[in-house]
């Protein structure tokens, strides 16, 4: 009964974690167009960035593409989930600890219905066989993204890592 | 002889890993998407080659010094892959990227669905450009898009991709009714129905003539400025200035026309107007 409190405890703490706590992501819009960012847009981006990332790297970490629903959408959703699938299939697992992004807005559509991002993300990336760590790296890898709206948030539509911008 | 065995083992695996060690994984910086190509090694014995990508992760014994085959239906989505070769504990790895192949489909978001006639600049057309595999082809595309109505001429623009997106403005054609509103690209097509609708009313003409009950107004079919009949619906005012001082009444377009019986019985000017467009006057004598 005790051990069952603490783990409900344990879950809402993680569930509350994962709503609050994104990965630090720096926001430039100095170079977008050919709409101009609305201010609550231009807070709301890298929240919902963050989260999404946070949330990616939770369900990679976790083998749980149910996570992913909520901040993915599209392709990236599709995408995402066929890579947990595939990892889980192969019992090599990747584990992103995040330590955070410079996102940069460059493509808003005239009728503010899709926002397309450049992401440069500092990422330490293990890969672990089982239990075992056979490979652990921490790069600067660069993204593109394309976020559409949906009822109280944005979500990522696409997420394809690119060698430049 | 049992202490033969593992020293046996250790050496071998120990002459694996100085192998591995030995070698760099020859891979290439770019890969077209779905095109499958091989990696050299180099050494003998066994290793464990691990391929990581966007949406694949695979692991497989592989033998040192053979080529590895990667299958193109391992590198479908584009993005970073990162390949590791392992052997007694000691590793090489390598990344490279997957980039989009060539166009085979436009994701096409056409704003609004419904807009009047004559309006600059306020057809809005995006198309992003993709690959067999939904990855987005980032190098530079020709977007041709198109707005056409029957029986009036098509309006057509091309559009350089940056970055796989392509917009355009465009203006709402001169005649009401369903517009095709087309993103194309290399024989893809994408269509989208742009509902244009009549604009405002032009050139408002009423004609008013005595009735038993009092003055019935009539205007003339009312049409945009480009000649298309208004929507049923439309509302239309008219005001009579008579002896009882000013009345006025919103009547809606039905089948093209506005009209409506007013109650007066002495002499009257009547005027109509809609929205910020005024018609004619029209003065009509009292009841005999």
């Amino acid at each position: 009964m005790k051990l069952a409190s603490v783990l409900a405890v344990l879950l809402v703490l993680s569930v509350a974690s994962l709503a609050a706590d994104g990965p630090r992501v720096q926001f430039d819009t100095s170079h977008i167009g050919p709409r101009q960012m609305e201010d609550v847009t231009g807070r709301n981006i890298p929240r919902d960035w963050g989260r999404a990332w946070q949330t990616l790297a939770i369900a990679y970490a976790q083998n749980r593409p149910d996570l992913l629903s909520r901040y993915f959408t599209g392709f990236a959703q599709q995408k995402l989930t066929a890579g947990i699938a595939a990892q889980e299939k192969s019992g090599v697992r990747t584990r992103y600890i995040d330590h955070g992004h410079k996102l940069a807005a460059y493509f808003y559509s005239p009728d503010g219905g899709a926002i397309e991002l450049h992401d440069t993300a500092d990422l330490e990336i293990q890969v672990l066989d089982g239990n075992n760590l056979v490979h652990s790296e921490r790069v600067t890898l660069r993204y593109i993204g394309l976020m559409t709206p949906a009822a109280d948030h944005w979500e990522v539509r696409l997420l394809e890592s690119v060698p430049s911008f | 002889m049992r202490r033969f065995l593992p020293a046996a083992c250790l050496t071998v695996c120990l002459m694996a890993a100085l192998a591995l060690a030995a070698q760099e994984l020859q891979l290439p910086p770019t890969v077209s998407a779905g095109s499958g190509f091989a990696i050299a090694t180099s050494g003998s014995g066994s290793a464990t080659f691990y391929l990581i990508g966007p949406s694949y992760t695979g692991r497989r014994e592989v033998q040192l010094g053979q080529e590895i085959r990667v299958r193109p239906q391992e590198v479908r989505s584009a993005g970073r892959y990162l390949a590791i070769l392992r052997s007694g504990g000691a590793s090489q790895s390598g990344s490279f990227y997957v980039v989009a192949a060539k166009p085979a489909s436009l994701s096409f978001l056409a704003h609004p669905s419904r807009i009047p006639v004559g309006q600059r600049g306020s057809v809005i057309g995006v198309a992003f450009v993709f690959d067999n595999w939904h990855n987005l082809l980032r190098r530079p595309e020709d977007v041709e898009f198109r707005l056409a109505t029957k029986n009036a001429p098509a309006a057509a623009q091309s559009v350089r991709t940056r970055d796989g997106a392509a917009w355009i403005l465009m203006n709402s054609g001169s005649k009401a009714g369903n517009a095709q509103f087309v993103a194309a690209l290399d024989g893809i097509e994408q269509t989208r129905v742009i509902q244009q609708v009549a604009s405002d009313p032009c050139h408002l003409q009423i004609r008013a003539e005595r009735s038993p009950r009092g003055i019935l107004v009539q205007t003339a079919p009312v049409r945009d400025c480009s000649g298309n009949p208004v929507s049923d619906g439309t509302v239309v005012t008219f005001t009579a200035n008579g002896p009882a001082g000013l009345s006025t009444v919103d009547v809606p377009v039905k089948k093209d026309i506005a009209q409506v019986e007013l109650n007066i019985p002495g002499p009257a000017t009547i005027s109509v107007a809609s929205g910020v467009v005024m018609g004619n006057e029209v003065k009509v004598g009292g009841q005999p």
